[in-house]
């Protein structure tokens, strides 16, 4: 057994604590039912989902300034990762809004900018999945990525401005009974840790997967050296 | 409520599946080249 | 080279050969029509629902058209060959990239100077100096994002496939501001001057973002 899979069944078991909280301690909600309980791994996905894009975020901005693999390739893991636990967040959400609200979506500012991330990122897995290995698609990811985090919240801005005129159900925050914020927490940090622990297994992965192309440290500086071709005259 | 256990095994199966996947897969790529 | 005239330069040169060829803009304008036609079965409009469906109509027709235009603006062989030679020069990539922007904003343009009109024409909405206006300023943010996407896009594989899923969601605030000032200026409720005013500020927010970003995408 590896340090990745040990690491791995840790993270395993703190989700199983995670659960005994959320099914066993935390107090049921006498308003939505049963359902509500829904909230607390579909809340803690949407929060980690976006601590991953902030890694894609962050990989990109250092890849751009120094050209760094290794950069690139945490950034490749935290987009697989994101996507993997924003698509949990929207399907529990869905499956949380049908018995609550009627319907398994809304054009609220929340959903509508969860999906527009999923978009985006799924877009930034397919381009890295298409472009050809190497310096080229690092860059042209890392900006899709940056623009992808941009956009996000102007997606949800623009949507909020969208619904005073189009009101929608809102999504009223009650203040949490202490043993739920408590669930609440222990579960997010628990999701966090499985995060964790997905991405630096991708991240070797990438390192590996890399290697077989021939993407090293090395090949990377002799590829920036490269001396800038002299100006040419215009033809 | 289905709709809870349905939500649960959602994530279940898909966070559970990627992080099986994953470690095959590096198992995989860390076997030694031939 | 001072940039701004190597901007222009770019953009003459775009628009010119397009010119040239004349092979873009006809193929837009009768898709644009198209569109518009496929609107009016696909709603069963009548004078009674026309102000709420054709902004909506609109916004497709201009979307679609924007991808198709971008797709072009840097797919050809010859285009990439004549994009190294002039990135190989002391000017600036944001120049080169601002130049070919402003030659697909100009395309853009042309299509909406098709478009607004025949939407008046068959849907019987106002054709005012405040839709145009709308349609004009959401115009100029998504040719810059457009123009970048096409850019990183070109050199990819599945080319027409990636370049609406990467761009789609980045035009999305653009559609939703413009949609509403459309409306609005369409007479359905909705505030037309704080449209007017998101679109300027998504204009110059992605506009800095597109400049910032264009030495890293058009640099070889």
């Amino acid at each position: 057994m590896n340090r990745y899979e040990k690491a791995a069944g840790g993270a395993v078991a703190l989700m199983l604590l995670a659960a005994g909280a959320i099914f066993l301690y935390a107090p049921g909600d006498y308003l939505h039912g049963p359902v509500q309980r829904i909230f607390y791994l579909h809340v803690s996905s949407a929060i980690t989902a976006f601590g991953c894009f902030a890694v894609v975020l962050i990989g990109g901005i250092v890849y751009l300034r120094n050209e760094s693999p290794s950069a690139d390739r945490i950034a490749r893991a935290g987009a697989l990762v994101g996507v993997v636990f924003t698509t949990v967040t929207l399907v529990m959400g869905m499956l949380w809004a049908k018995p609550v609200w009627g319907a398994y979506w809304v054009w609220d500012a929340r959903l509508t900018s969860t999906l527009v991330l999923w978009i985006i990122y799924a877009g930034y897995l397919l381009v890295r999945r298409l472009a050809e290995p190497g310096r080229q698609s690092a860059r042209f990811a890392a900006v899709v990525g940056i623009f992808g985090f941009a956009d996000v919240p102007v997606v949800y801005f623009s949507v909020s401005w969208w619904n005073t005129h189009h009101p929608g159900p809102l999504i009223i925050n009650n203040a949490l009974p202490p043993e739920m914020l408590a669930t609440f927490l222990f579960t997010m940090l628990c999701t966090l840790v499985l995060a964790g622990v997905m991405i630096g297994v991708r991240y070797r992965i990438e390192t590996l997967l890399d290697g077989r192309h021939g993407v090293t440290e090395r090949a990377h500086v002799v590829a920036s050296r490269r001396p800038e071709a002299s100006p040419e005259p215009v033809p | 409520m289905t709709y809870l256990v349905l939500a649960y095994t959602f994530a279940v199966v898909v966070l559970g599946g990627y992080l099986v996947w994953s470690l095959r897969r590096l198992r995989e790529l860390e076997r030694p080249e031939r | 080279m001072n940039p701004f005239r190597v901007a222009v330069a770019v953009a003459r040169k775009d628009l010119r050969s397009e010119w040239r060829t004349r092979e873009l803009v006809p193929a837009l304008a009768q898709f644009v029509i198209l569109a518009l036609l496929i609107g009016n079965f696909g709603f069963q409009i009548d004078s009674r629902n026309a102000a709420s469906i054709a902004p909506g109509i609109l916004w497709l027709a201009l979307v679609f058209a924007g991808l198709v235009a971008f797709g072009r603006a840097f797919a050809a062989e010859r285009e990439q060959a004549s994009l190294e030679a002039m990135l190989m020069t002391p000017a600036s990539p944001v120049a080169v990239f601002a130049g070919k922007a402003a030659a697909a904003f100009g395309l853009l343009l042309l299509c909406e100077a098709v478009m607004l009109p025949a939407l008046s024409l068959f849907f019987g909405t106002p054709l005012s100096i405040e839709v145009v206006a709308a349609v004009v300023l959401a115009s100029v943010g998504m040719a810059a994002l457009g123009c970048l996407f096409a850019a990183i896009v070109a050199r990819v594989r599945a080319r027409e496939l990636l370049l609406p899923l990467l761009t789609l969601p980045l035009w999305i605030p653009f559609i939703i501001a413009g949609g509403s000032a459309v409306q609005s200026a369409m007479g359905l409720p909705g505030n037309y001057q704080e449209a007017i005013g998101l679109l300027i500020d998504f204009d110059i927010l992605f506009l800095v973002l597109t400049s910032l970003a264009a030495r890293f995408v058009l640099d070889e």
